[in-house]
């Protein structure tokens, strides 16, 4: 990689936006990052390892990424199946669809949780429905999934999109007149030319699903040990004044965030080498 | 060669029977029909937009038909899917798949049959080889160049052994030199694996080069199918004329004496004459290389057709271009052009060895003779708007569809005042335009009586025609009706449907010789005219079936043919006379001239 400009470059001014974005990249996020490790090693190691291994952070944890993995899958599925409508048919009302993928993104999460409780729970309009089939969907880790996929959507619908948009309908007419089979372009076809924009939108789905707050608490009940996802039990720690605690649980997600979002994007990097190598 | 609408012969690789293809009620694709020979390589020219991809995509299956029967090699295809039609198909975009390797390309259709990995591996060695490839196949398409990525997917289309090769615009996105190369690569290949091909183009030059067959396409029509020389040095209609190849179009007058311009007879090779026995204006093609130029008329070795001011020479390599004004001299030859008549230039090429003979420059006055003419069998020539005033009149020669006709047929519009239709008039040329309205039956009577052949009535604003009914109240007038509805057609997008009508209470046992006459008219019009029509049997009184048949949709559009004038004229006064009414074209052909020129074409 190039890191300085030797040449004139049609765009001036590359001192000053790397200058820019370093600064901006440090004040906002990689200080703040730094203060959390740092706070998190202001305790002792025995003690640092106690927080993080308790019982119920651990069970937190698989909650958290397990439910988010879930998740962002799920969307994968839908999200892909919702923009594969939206850009390959023509139907009344799907301006109006297009409109209201983007809901999740507006919405104050709590708005988004405390309305999912309400059509979930036991009482509400599907959990009425579903409780004599003996599903429990509100406070239980089906009601986390259920949120986490909600405000997830969007990231892989507009992702998506541009990558289905360009699937040009020719591949799929020459595998056609080749005696290929709708599944077999599918799967031969369409899913390798879509998937570095399908792992994207995955990525952004997990990612901001680990993160969430407000509209998984309203659903979760977050019971000890059965529904408690690791950001509330961070709030928790903080409510209790134990700040170190908090901190040494927030950089033990950050540390696995970062290690799947880095398995993500190097999966991505080899798709795309393999994709396209020197245009 | 009547049997060709109900059986398929069985060494037509490819035979389309009447295929249309319709976008929002628009036929993009009008009635083609097409026979391709086992091994041919056929060229389907046309501009963009006439439909020569849609076309080709619905042989290959992509696109569904509305109309029509596709066969292949004797099987009816028109309902298989394109998977199992065992064709195969290029791309203008190469359309490669960028995320396998030119080897997985080039096996996908082999893989899809699950052939075993041996004999995939020996295939693809093969068809490398034939595209001239070898060695390339762990490459990704990204690594390849534009012409070896079409070459690739040349090899792809032609792994699983296909009865026919499809080519769509195959070289469009290549530069001229890479393009000559593979140009010459398909074709070895093509002869060597003696396949059917059908390649879509807009380049008259690539036609050229590859064709045994070209088909000429234009607003959905196959206006013309032949070998490329007959095609070039023989048209039929004004658009073969002047898409293959430049052409100039001349308006001239042909009578028993033979083709005159003005009052000057040249030789030029005529088909026969559109309206036996009466002097007509007819157009005539000259080519840009048949153009002699010489100081003064005699001086010329070839026949004199007017003389002209240089007004632009380039230097094109092997050959000098030039454009000549024509001088306004009332023996000169009328010229047609896009624009107005007045800034319509003669094109002119000449080789080395002829500028080196005559240098010119611009401004210089000479004298142009042709050496070769070829007059277009077209009964339409050019359009006269008539009208009580010249102000009208030219109101008129603006209608939306007379301008549309006009300048798709590359033809102009005059005007003629025709003062309460009393004056004697000077002789009409082309086809007369008049206003519809109450007037419209006695006008036509008129100008019929007074020397017009054909009289297109026109309500106000017309629609551009979706459907052309096709009449003629007498066979004496079928031959020229039809020839008049083919060139009509060839210019507009609209289906033709001929109505045929038996007088009610007739016998049912008389019915055998109404639908003959049908299938007859069918045959003529396709095989003289390379028009394909519906056709529709009424049952009635000829007037109010025609009027009801109009009236059923919108924009339709009648073309009547007529021997007896004071008695069409008074059948027909109402719908002429309608609100808002239909563009009818009246052809009236004097029985006994009609009947002879029938009996001579027989």
């Amino acid at each position: 990689m190039k890191v300085g400009q030797r040449e004139p470059n049609v765009i001036p001014g590359f001192g000053i936006t790397l200058g820019f974005t370093t600064f901006f990249l440090s004040a906002i996020v990689l200080i703040p990052l730094a203060a959390l490790i740092l706070k998190a090693a202001g305790m002792d190691f025995s003690r640092f390892v106690d927080v993080i291994t308790s019982p119920r952070a651990l069970a937190s944890y698989r909650l958290s990424f397990g439910a988010s993995l879930i998740a962002a899958s799920m969307n994968m599925v839908f999200g892909f199946a919702l923009a594969w409508t939206l850009v390959r048919y023509d139907f009344p009302g799907r301006k109006f669809v297009d409109a209201i993928i983007d809901m999740p993104f507006a919405l104050p999460t709590a708005v988004s949780g405390i309305a999912l409780t309400a059509v979930f729970a036991g009482n509400g309009w599907i959990g009425q429905y579903l409780e004599p089939l003996g599903i429990k969907v509100a406070y239980t880790w089906i009601g986390i999934t259920v949120a986490l996929t909600l405000i997830g959507m969007p990231f892989v619908v507009r992702t998506v999109q541009p990558a289905i948009a360009e699937v040009q309908r020719d591949l799929e007419d020459a595998a056609e007149t080749l005696g290929a089979g709708r599944f077999y372009v599918f799967r031969r076809i369409i899913v390798p030319t879509v998937l570095p924009a399908l792992l994207t939108g995955f990525t952004l789905a997990f990612a901001r699903a680990v993160g969430e707050y407000g509209s998984v608490i309203f659903i979760a009940g977050n019971m000890p040990m059965k529904t408690e996802i690791t950001p509330y039990l961070i709030v928790i720690r903080l409510e209790e004044f134990d700040y170190a605690g908090a901190a040494a649980l927030g950089c033990v997600m950050l540390a696995i965030s970062f290690v799947m979002l880095l398995a993500i994007n190097l999966l991505q990097v080899w798709g795309r080498k393999r994709m396209m190598v020197s245009r | 060669m009547a049997a060709r609408f109900f059986a398929t012969r069985p060494f037509m690789s490819i035979a389309l029977d009447q295929v249309t293809k319709r976008y929002q009620d628009q036929p993009v694709v009008n009635d083609v029909s097409i026979e391709v020979g086992e091994g041919e390589f056929f060229v389907l020219l046309g501009p963009s937009g006439s439909g020569k991809s849609t076309l080709l995509r619905a042989i290959a299956g992509l696109t569904g038909i509305d109309h029509g029967r596709i066969s292949m090699h004797g099987r009816d295809v028109t309902h298989v899917r394109a998977r199992d039609r065992g064709v195969g198909l290029v791309f203008q975009n190469y359309a490669l798949f960028r995320h396998m390797t030119v080897a997985d390309n080039i096996e996908f259709a082999l893989r899809v049959r699950r052939m075993k990995r041996v004999e995939r591996v020996a295939r693809r060695k093969e068809l490398l080889k034939l595209v001239a490839l070898e060695g390339l196949d762990e490459r990704l398409p990204g690594q390849l160049s534009g012409g070896q990525q079409q070459r690739v997917a040349v090899a792809r289309a032609l792994a699983h052994k296909p009865q026919v090769l499809l080519l769509d615009e195959p070289f469009g996105a290549l530069d001229a030199k890479i393009r000559e190369e593979l140009r010459r690569t398909i074709r070895e290949v093509q002869r060597e694996l003696g396949i059917t091909t059908v390649l879509v183009t807009h380049d008259q030059e690539e036609a050229f080069a590859l064709a045994d067959t070209i088909g000429v396409m234009n607003h959905g029509r196959l206006l013309e199918v032949g070998h490329p020389h007959d095609l070039y040095a023989q048209p039929a209609t004004r658009f073969v004329a002047t898409f293959l190849g430049a052409a100039n179009l001349l308006l001239a007058r042909q009578g028993a004496d033979g083709i005159r311009f003005g009052a000057t007879p040249v030789t030029a090779e005529a088909s026969e004459p559109m309206y036996a026995g009466r002097e007509h204006e007819v157009v005539a093609v000259l080519r840009p290389e048949e153009v002699e130029v010489a100081q003064t008329r005699e001086q010329l070795s070839s026949d004199y057709i007017a003389r002209g001011a240089v007004e632009e020479i380039a230097f094109t390599g092997a050959l000098e271009r030039l454009r000549v004004r024509l001088l306004d001299e009332p023996c000169a030859a009328q010229l047609l052009g896009s624009g107005s008549a007045a800034e319509a230039r003669v094109e002119i090429t000449r080789t080395q060895p002829e500028r080196r003979g005559l240098p010119l420059r611009a401004g210089t006055q000479v004298a142009l003779g042709a050496r070769r003419l070829h007059v277009l069998p077209t009964p339409i020539s050019s359009f006269l708007a008539c009208a009580p005033t010249e102000a009208e009149a030219e109101e008129l020669a603006r209608e939306p569809l007379l301008e549309s006709l006009s300048t798709r047929m590359k033809t102009r519009v005059s005007v003629r005042a025709i003062d309460g239709l009393k004056e004697t008039p000077a002789p009409l040329a082309g086809v007369a335009a008049i206003a519809g309205g109450d007037k419209a039956a006695a006008t036509v009577e008129w100008l019929l009586q007074h020397g017009a052949a054909e009289v297109l009535v026109l309500p106000k604003n017309a629609p551009s025609p979706t459907r052309v009914y096709i009449h003629w109240s007498d066979e004496a007038v079928r031959r020229a009706t039809l020839a008049v509805s083919a060139s009509l057609l060839r210019h507009v997008s609209a289906e033709a449907v001929y109505l045929g009508i038996v007088p009610e209470g007739s016998p049912a046992t008389g019915r055998a010789a109404p639908m003959r006459k049908l299938l007859d008219a069918r045959v003529e019009a396709q095989q003289r005219h390379g028009l394909e029509m519906r056709t529709e049997l009424a049952i009635g009184e000829a007037v109010s079936e025609i009027t009801r048949n109009l009236s059923a949709g919108s924009a339709q559009m009648l073309v009547l043919g007529i021997t007896d004038i004071t008695q069409a004229v008074t059948a027909y006064r109402n719908l002429l006379a309608a609100q808002p009414g239909w563009p009818v074209l009246i052809v009236f052909r004097q029985p006994d001239v009609g009947l002879r020129a029938t009996e001579h074409a027989a």
